[in-house]
């Protein structure tokens, strides 16, 4: 595990560390481990200058942040894991990297991660796949892969990732870290390069849920920048029973598709929060099943339409050599080179349910089963405080495993995209260990209602403690 | 509606494909013009779960309740740089204008 923002924090008010060391610890790690792991694409060497400049009673002063590649920092490179963005430098800060900035963190550097923030495992990447620190010859979850490894082995204190269908709950799971994704609408997304307007929200990985809710409270709120944006306080975190939290147990969730190790290691870890003020109760979310099909279509269609931007001549690479007959041609040559299969697949893909003679089958369709999943929550919250699932149906797969199967792949996130498709806080945090390898459990609150999330997760994190 | 959608064809071609490569501008390799018909076919099929749910009477989602429309000014905002320092971040430009290649149609 790598030290938490509120250690370094207390070391530099206590004057046993100084800016210089806490940023050259993290680089030299980095110059470590980063070949093997591939976990950055850019390293910073303006980190130590930055924190010197900051006002030591900043709330972030002294955390270092690493930023998953689809977030702009100004000046920096912004690759969006993609090739079409290779020489792309960003010419403003995303709304959360200035209020990071605002508080007193610092950046060393942007992560990995799939193209476009599409894919479950960080193989996507057009720079090479990121390895799991766990073990090098498997994947460490995606899309935000970089920013999990990062935080996991500890080359920086916490790390911003985006999450659209799963992507920083996913990769903190077999990354043994925690990894939270806000309500919808709770965290401003100017500056996040989009994929799927509709799920994507910005999220945070750290090593702690303390330190986790220290990043969220720092960067969320109203952006006129971000139409989808509130007003929002942190959250509520009053109870439905006075003396107990009431947590369910979704049936949904512990069948179809979870691998044993998995259920055996999430069923050890609820045992061990029995009778601990804390009840669990039998709950049934019926619509789970149509989650992935109803993401799949919706994603694909925001996709095709949110990448139209990358033409290869206002963003990207323009790699043609001779003249065109066309701008048809034009496009389809620059977008054939730039853009990797998988980011293609889902454009043809979104093209196909967007089209006119299929909208309503596919598209409204969808739309409609996503009203139900909605209101299968709704009816839950009524009675419970936080939902719990496993955060991934199995443990890190190795890779290569799962590349050549679509399909497959999107699997990965069938325990987390019903928070997405829903607008749901929810947050993954490490119960157990399985064969050396991580597993985490997902929490899942009410709409804004954070603050009793973080609550409610710091609970089981102390119950569980690894 | 559940019920047309259990008639609609999932057979995929390698031509509609192409069409539809076009339509979202995409130039797709031999092996994914090979490979991406099946794997749409796949997804497609995998989607047909949604002809199940019956949903005559459940109106479409489209957005959360607390988003509304937001207004503002149209002018220029503190964090633009203008018009030139962002054409110079294109890989061809002359005189504040882009380049690009010749077209002839």
């Amino acid at each position: 595990m790598g030290i938490t923002i509120k250690e370094t924090q207390k070391r530099l008010r206590n004057k046993e560390t100084t800016p210089e060391e806490v940023v050259s610890d993290f680089l030299s790690l980095i110059k470590d481990k980063n070949k093997e792991m591939n976990v950055f694409l850019d390293v910073f060497q303006d980190t130590v200058q930055e924190m010197k400049e900051k006002d030591p009673d900043l709330p972030l002063y002294g955390a270092v942040f690493g930023i998953k590649d689809n977030i702009l920092i100004k000046g920096k490179r912004c690759t969006a894991g993609s090739k079409i963005l290779e020489n792309y430098n960003a010419s403003f800060d995303a709304t959360v990297i200035e209020k990071i900035k605002e508080k007193g963190g610092v950046f060393i550097g942007k992560t990995n991660m799939d193209e476009f923030a599409m894919g479950s495992s960080t193989e996507n990447s057009g720079f090479g796949p990121t390895r799991n620190p766990y073990d090098l010859e498997r994947v460490p979850g995606g899309s935000s892969g970089g920013s999990a490894v990062a935080v996991s082995a500890g080359m920086c204190n916490t790390a911003l990732g985006s999450d659209t269908g799963g992507s920083v709950r996913q990769p903190a799971a077999f990354c043994g870290v925690v990894g939270f994704k806000p309500t919808y609408g709770a965290i401003s997304r100017s500056g996040v390069i989009s994929m799927a307007s509709s799920f994507d929200q910005v999220g945070v990985f750290a090593n702690t849920v303390e330190d986790t809710k220290l990043v969220f409270d720092s960067i969320r709120g109203k952006d006129e920048r971000d139409s989808v944006t509130v007003d929002f306080n942190g959250g509520l975190a009053e109870t439905k029973k006075k003396d107990k939290i009431v947590v369910g147990v979704p049936k949904e969730y512990f069948v179809e598709g979870i691998s044993s190790q998995v259920k055996e290691s999430i069923e050890e870890a609820l045992s061990k929060i029995k009778g601990k003020e804390i009840e669990l109760v039998d709950i049934s979310l019926p619509h789970t099943e149509y989650a992935l099909p109803v993401y799949e279509i919706i994603m694909a269609s925001e996709v095709s339409s949110n990448l139209a931007r990358y033409d290869g001549v206002r963003y990207g690479r323009e790699d043609t050599e001779s003249a065109m007959k066309s701008i048809e041609e034009l496009y389809m040559k620059n977008r054939g080179k730039g853009l990797g299969t998988e980011a293609k697949r889902r454009v043809v893909l979104g093209t196909y349910t967007l089209s006119s003679g299929y909208y309503d089958a596919y598209y409204i369709k969808a739309q409609k089963v996503r009203a139900l999943i909605i209101d299968d929550f709704k009816k839950a919250f009524q009675e419970v405080d936080a939902i719990i699932t496993p955060t991934t149906p199995t443990l890190p797969f190795k890779i290569g495993e799962k590349i050549e199967d679509p399909l497959t792949m999107h699997l990965s996130d069938i325990f987390t995209v019903t928070a997405s498709i829903s607008g749901l806080p929810a947050i993954s945090i490490p119960c157990a260990k399985k064969n050396g390898l991580p597993v985490g459990v997902q929490l899942i609150g009410d709409r804004f209602k954070e603050e009793l999330l973080f609550n409610i997760a710091e609970k089981f994190e102390k119950i569980w403690q690894i | 509606m559940s019920n047309v959608n259990c008639q609609i064809s999932i057979m995929i071609s390698k031509k509609e494909v192409e069409k539809l490569a076009f339509l979202g501008r995409v130039e797709l390799t031999d092996e994914e013009l090979e490979n991406v018909p099946e794997e749409l076919e796949a997804i497609l099929k995998y989607v047909q779960k949604l002809s199940e749910v019956d949903t005559e009477k459940t109106e479409p989602f489209f957005h959360f309740s607390e988003t509304s429309n937001v207004f503002r000014e149209d002018l220029s905002r503190k964090e633009n740089n203008g018009m030139k320092e962002e054409v110079k971040k294109t890989k061809e430009h002359k005189n504040n204008y882009l380049k690009v290649k010749s077209i002839w149609g």
